[in-house]
């Protein structure tokens, strides 16, 4: 993604900035589009008379425009003038746009509200001042959310409804997100940006959308026909796929992304040389944390184990610290601080981590990548609040490898699944570096389901279950209980699978939720009225346990964004049933397996053990790889679709026992 | 009519911004000398065991409520509640509602007693105050909350507050829930009244309760309430816990601000009246718009229908003001919601009534309670028991429909709601079926037990015609056909949802038992006029039946399943079980595949209760398969000694529905 990163005005550093801002401050006399409340914009009768939508043909409603005007040449204070038309087309469009709701707080103001209805015939009803209501929605210790909010009136399918604000905070636009897509579609959006001056602006999902010099020193970009923005299930993150301008200000002279990124990994490692230098303490500590480890690797694992284990974690929210607890906490300064204490922030135990591998001589660096829960970073995006996440670089065996002990569940040689697989900036005096970090492949990601029943000839099962995650999906499985009592895990699992399957699930033990090593474990028993079907002389059994009743992946036949999974993974089940005295295998045969390429394996079987009183039945199955983030633009949608749709169909492969055949003596 | 306020969910913001203000805590020596002592000997009583899925007690629950002849109500209320596991820590929370107009808080505080025995205090740095209503465009309605949360996360956690409102009202009627799900050892109402006044009260859901009276001061007292179980298809919890609904009673000559205590129905039905008769009277452009709506129809219930249907048009839109002088129960003009085209549930109804009186057509105003249909008694006259305001219109023999109800004086109504959507003329939602319900009609007014629907009144009525191929796959054609509640339903879903949702929801329902489907058709048609809501759906599926070696073939002749009623899966029942009424009959036609016979069919079913009737049946003729289902299901309500004849009826009917049918190669 190297879209162009033109600039709002030329080059202007320092004083010549400041100037610039004035002259441009000065020569503003009045707004661009200045008009009084009364001044509304002439509807043309083709957008009153207009019966369906041209952006998208089902919405119920589409702004006709969206302007909006961000006025930062003032020093200390940011204003935007919006001004939206919508055209109603159907009972949903008018309960969704006749009430407005404009939420503000602190010192951020709303004024010049104004608003009317324009209904079909022609005739308008304006919004009378006192029918807008200034409430204070939320007060706490002097911190007020307010809302100016306000209903339409007359609002009818068919209505134009326009209404204009005036929304002014303090500050600046530095770090402001112009949105482009709403909650509605809308035909031309349109942001006027007066800067201070020394703006920049980074297009995301627009294209070569570009500000162009408009009147009264104002810049102008408009992009037409946009589609409303919604959420799909398994989407990348939500800015990754809206279009969206971020605005920023630098003094940057060059605009060459690698000598940006330089100069920040330079700046990130003065900021962060002196909290990762270990002290006389902490070489004094390192080598009873190392021992007698034989290797570099072994002696990392044991610096990160110390950290994941020795040291309580404050900001996990598991940590079991009460407001007041964490009130009462003091700050550690140095690494020698978060040792002495024993506890420390997630940062404190990365910081840590880097002085102890420092200690043991290892070259230990603080390193920073995007986040893939907010965001899909590239180098072009040269702002460092891109870079979200910080953890640890060390370098072994002539190559760097990272570690982030703060997060708790990590296991050891992977990253979040959010760092994966990105280009990570490793911070140096000199030279910082960018090295492209691992994608933990599907072996590292495992569930683990093992279960042993008996089959009752009314078709109840009933027997034993363990489930075991490693890698990402043990740290998913900690984070969502390490928070809950013992109690509500216990309701979480009897619930999911009482919802499944009508099981009654008993005798329940979670093993290591809080172990930061160890992988985490249910076992419980387990039993399912009907879970197998009764005819007249035979039982129906879905050999696939562990699937049944869980819905298909994609279950809708369209797709507007693209689909992402986090990380790769794979499963691996076997499954023990002692059939019925008195039934047999009737014609029973296995599913098959499925393939991907490398991208995928789908392999169950299902045999029976000689005396014929035992089907024995395994699935294994892997999704990604090591060497590729898990995308898939919405074309390949169907093909993607059809696959889970295939595999969710062979998990449900059903066998027939029949009461009074002949014992199967083998089957595959 | 949203006079009666609950608590809503406190806002997850909150709790980000009371940390963005916390102050310094206190230190707890200072804190614990500030306990009060009905605070500390509550935190001392011993509770019994309760079940292990019981997460908090009620120690303390007090409210004292003091009235003032001028209208001046002041409420102190005390209340202790112990965290008896983590999942109990919501329960540390304090509240005091008030009306910015009229009414204040004078005092709301809160003690923390660790287990340790230290304790935390909390007062106006901890308060939250927020809008109770932060949805609506404007609402003087507000609350003050505390929570200790966070902090009340360890067992035996006690946590107590004090709250004292000043409201003037003109309401001279108050109502107490004794208990929510919780336990409780103690709750306690107490009201002191103006001399020579006296209070009447009435339990609900309880046995008789006298108060202790001393002076003119009324105490009604429970000790020990267990905890009530919530289960699915129960009893809302006002059915349930025991509530008290008391009138305070003034001598004629000191009733000073306040509104009489009503003492029968048809008090309540006058003072309501004189609140909406004068806002119904319909200007100009009313009686033209309705003359207008009408002018083709040929009926009086078509013109009631036209007119009713412009008033489920108008937004709903909600702004209360004025709540303690009876702003909540007064609609405004007729003229000023036709003008605006908004309003809320009470405007609704009374811009009908309007447009009908320039028709000619008399209506009232109907107070009614929704969303509970239990919720309204009968032995205690109040317009504080309800919470929404429908219409009933006066209607010659002429006009049939279900929603009708006779009134002794009044002669035949038709009830209509016009703030739900969905409904049409003719037709009630159904939680407000059957409920009790008040016709605001002067001297005439009564409380009116509503309509009940049928089972057939809301039915849904299901073809399906499939054909199956040798390797399992199927292709079908289905039709359905809802009338009444059913078809609300598929019309809300249906409006709910742009076009492309709903054909995705559409996929997810009926693709459900059939992975993969492909769908060709999904075509709605909603007759909302004739309460009428139709659903076509087309669709193909491989593998729905699953072949055995190629000589066996199993599938399901149930293809799509049913909403409503389902498996009941605990053994056992404390609560009684409500049912609604409503029927649902399906016939689905299959064409077997060449070279196969059938091999097992599921047994035919027919279960019978006093509650509705359950048939399935099969027969095989040539080379198709013919499978018919016929669910009857009566509104009722059955009490939890019967649960275990409840639990089988549906436990048959599952079964009976997950039956598969097995053919064999030739």
């Amino acid at each position: 993604m190297n879209a162009p990163f033109p600039r709002l005005r030329p080059v202007a550093s320092g004083a010549l900035a400041l100037l610039c801002a004035l002259v441009f401050t000065a020569l503003a006399t009045r707004p661009a589009a200045a008009r009084s409340d009364k001044d509304w914009k002439p509807i043309d009768p083709s957008e009153l008379g207009a019966a369906a939508p041209t952006v998208e043909k089902d919405a119920d409603a589409e702004a006709l425009f969206w302007e909006v005007y961000v006025d930062d040449s003032q020093p200390y204070e940011l204003s935007l003038r919006n001004y939206v038309r919508i055209k109603v087309f159907n009972e949903r469009g008018r309960d969704a746009q006749s009430k407005i709701e404009l939420p503000y707080y602190g010192r951020q103001q709303i004024k010049d509200v104004a608003a009317r209805v324009v209904k079909p015939d022609g005739t308008s009803v304006e919004l009378k001042k006192e029918d807008v209501f200034d409430r204070t929605v939320v007060k706490a210790g002097g911190i007020k959310v307010k809302v100016k909010s306000f209903a339409l009136p007359g609002v009818e399918p068919g209505s134009v409804v326009e209404y204009r604000w005036r929304e002014v905070r303090p500050g600046s636009a530095d770090g402001l997100r112009l949105a482009f897509q709403r909650d509605i579609p809308v035909r031309a959006v349109t942001y006027y940006l007066k800067p201070f001056g020394g703006m920049r602006y980074r297009p995301i999902n627009m294209g070569d959308a570009r500000f162009e010099k408009d009147k009264d020193n104002f810049y102008k970009m408009s992009m037409a026909n946009m589609p409303a923005f919604r959420e799909e299930p398994r989407m990348p993150p939500e800015d990754a796929v809206r279009s969206w301008v971020f605005l920023y200000y630098s003094d940057e002279k060059k605009l060459d992304a690698e000598q940006y990124w330089k100069e920040t990994g330079r700046r990130y490692y003065e900021g962060f040389k002196d909290l990762i230098k270990p002290n006389d303490e902490v070489k004094a500590a390192v080598a009873g944390i190392v021992g007698d480890a034989k290797d570099d690797p072994e002696k990392l694992r044991r610096i990160y184990d110390f950290c994941r284990t020795k040291i309580k974690n404050v900001s996990d929210d598991a940590s079991g610290l009460t407001p007041d607890d964490r009130a009462k906490l003091k700050d550690n300064k140095a690494p020698a601080d978060t040792l002495k204490r024993a506890q420390g922030t997630g940062s404190d135990i990365d910081f840590l981590f880097a002085a102890l591998a420092k200690a043991a001589g290892f070259d230990a660096r603080v390193a920073l990548s995007g986040n893939n829960d907010d965001f899909f970073f590239d180098r072009g995006f040269m702002h460092y609040s891109f870079l979200g996440s910080i953890f640890v670089a060390v370098q072994v065996g002539g190559s760097w490898q990272f570690f982030s002990p703060a997060e708790m569940y990590t296991t050891y040689g992977m990253l979040g699944w959010p760092e994966e697989g990105q280009d990570v900036l490793v911070t140096d005096a000199k030279e910082p570096i960018w090295v492209r970090g691992p994608i933990s492949g599907p072996e590292k990601s495992v569930e683990r389901r093992t279960g042993k029943f008996k089959l009752s000839e009314d078709g109840t099962l009933e027997g034993d279950v363990s489930i075991e995650y490693t890698g990402h999906l043990s740290f998913a499985q900690k984070e969502y209980n390490d928070d809950d009592s013992p109690a509500e895990r216990e309701k979480t699992v009897v619930e999911l699978w009482k919802s499944r399957m009508g099981a009654e699930v008993t005798d329940l033990h979670i093993e290591n939720v809080t172990d930061p090593v160890q992988p985490f474990i249910y076992q419980f028993h387990v039993r399912v009225p009907s879970y197998a079907t009764r005819t007249g002389k035979r039982l129906f059994l879905q050999p696939a346990f562990f699937e049944k009743g869980v819905e298909p992946l994609f279950p809708t036949a369209t797709r507007r964004h693209e689909v992402y999974f986090h990380h790769p993974w794979s499963e691996d089940d076997q499954v023990e049933i002692s059939l019925p005295e008195g039934f047999a295998l009737d014609n029973a045969d296995a599913p098959g397996a499925l393939s991907g390429g490398e991208l995928t394996k789908y392999d169950p079987t299902i045999a029976v053990t000689k005396d014929g009183r035992r089907l024995i039945y395994k699935r294994k199955f892997y999704f990604g790889k090591s060497d590729g983030m898990l995308r898939f633009p919405v074309t390949s949608y169907p093909s993607l679709k059809n696959y889970f749709d295939e595999v969710s169909k062979r998990d449900g492969h059903t066998i027939a026992l029949k009461q009074g055949a002949p014992a199967a003596t083998s089957s595959k | 009519m949203l006079r009666r306020i609950n608590l809503f969910a406190l806002a997850l913001c909150s709790a980000a911004l009371l940390a963005a203000a916390a102050p310094a805590p206190r230190t707890a020596a200072a804190a614990s000398e500030d306990v009060p002592a009905w605070l500390k000997a509550a935190a001392a009583a011993t509770a019994p065991a309760y079940d292990k899925r019981v997460n908090a007690v009620v120690l303390y629950n007090e409210r004292s409520v003091g009235v003032e002849e001028d209208g001046r109500v002041v409420t102190t209320t005390n209340y202790a509640v112990r965290v008896l596991a983590r999942e109990g820590r919501d329960e540390a929370s304090a509240h005091a509602l008030y009306l910015t107009d009229g009414g204040k808080v004078r005092e709301l505080k809160a003690w923390l007693i660790r287990p340790s025995g230290e304790v935390k205090r909390y007062g106006k740095d901890e308060t939250l105050d927020m809008a109770l209503k932060p949805n609506d465009v404007y609402d003087e309605a507000r609350l003050r909350v505390i929570s200790a949360r966070d902090e009340a996360e360890a067992p035996g956690t006690v946590f107590g507050y004090q709250s004292v409102t000043e409201e003037r009202t003109v309401f001279s009627q108050d109502g107490w829930s004794f208990q929510d799900d919780l336990p409780s050892l103690l709750a306690r109402y107490t009201v002191t009244l103006p001399a020579g006044w006296r209070a009447s009260g009435v339990v609900f859901n309880h046995a008789k309760l006298e108060p202790a009276v001393s002076g003119t001061t009324y105490t009604w007292e429970l000790r020990d309430l267990p905890p009530i179980e919530q289960e699915p298809n129960s009893p809302t919890m006002s059915s349930l816990a025991p509530r008290l609904a008391v009138g305070f009673v003034a001598p004629d000559a000191a009733r000073g601000a306040m509104n009489p205590s009503f003492g029968s129905w048809q008090e309540v039905s006058r003072w309501l009246s004189t609140l909406h008769d004068p806002q119904a009277e319909p200007d100009d452009a009313i009686a033209l718009k309705a003359r207008e709506l009408t002018a083709d129809c040929k009926t009086e219930l078509e013109k009631i229908a036209a007119v009713g249907r412009y008033a489920q048009a108008v937004n709903y839109i909600s702004i209360q003001m004025g709540l303690s002088r009876g702003g909540g129960i007064r609609p405004h003009a007729a003229a000023q919601v036709f003008a605006k085209n908004y309003g809320d549930c009470k405007d609704k109804a009374n811009l009908m009534r309007a447009m009908l009186r320039a028709l000619k057509i008399t209506a009232y105003p109907v107070a009614i309670y929704s969303g509970d249909r239990t919720y309204v008694r009968e032995e205690w006259p109040s317009p504080d028991q309800f919470n929404h305001c429908i219409i009933a219109v006066k209607i010659s023999d002429e006009t049939q429909a279900p929603s009708v109800v006779t009134h002794p004086t009044l002669g035949r109504l038709l009830i209509f709601d016009p703030t739900d959507p969905y409904t049409p003329v003719g037709d009630l939602p159904d939680h407000e079926q059957g409920s009790w319900a008040l016709v605001a009609a002067g001297g005439d007014g009564q409380l009116l037990r509503m309509p009940s629907m049928p089972p057939e009144a809301n039915t849904v009525e299901r073809t399906a015609d499939v054909t199956l191929a040798p390797d399992g796959s199927i292709s079908a054609v289905v039709r359905q056909r809802a009338v009444g509640q059913s078809a609300a339903f598929g019309r809300a879903v249906f409006k709910g949802l742009t076009s492309s949702d709903y054909q995705k929801a559409v996929e997810m329902w009926a693709g459900a038992g059939a992975t993969g489907a492909k769908f060709t058709k999904i075509e709605p048609a909603d007759s909302r006029a004739e309460g009428r809501f139709a659903l076509d759906v087309e669709f193909t599926a491989a593998a729905y039946g699953q072949s055995m070696q190629d000589r066996l073939l199993v599938f399901k002749p149930a293809v799509i399943g049913r909403t409503g009623t389902g498996w009941l899966a605990p053994p056992t029942r404390k609560n009684p079980v409500v049912l609604e009424s409503q029927s649902f009959n399906e016939t689905a036609r299959f064409k077997l595949p060449a070279g196969f016979d059938v091999d097992e069919l599921p047994d035919p079913v027919k279960v019978d209760s006093d509650f509705g009737s359950y048939t399935a049946s099969y027969e095989v003729k040539d080379g198709q398969l013919l499978y018919t289902r016929k669910l009857v299901q009566r509104a009722a309500t059955i009490p939890a000694e019967k649960y275990a004849e409840v639990r089988a009826f549906f436990g048959r009917v599952r079964a009976s529905e997950e039956a598969p049918v097995v053919l064999a190669r030739k």
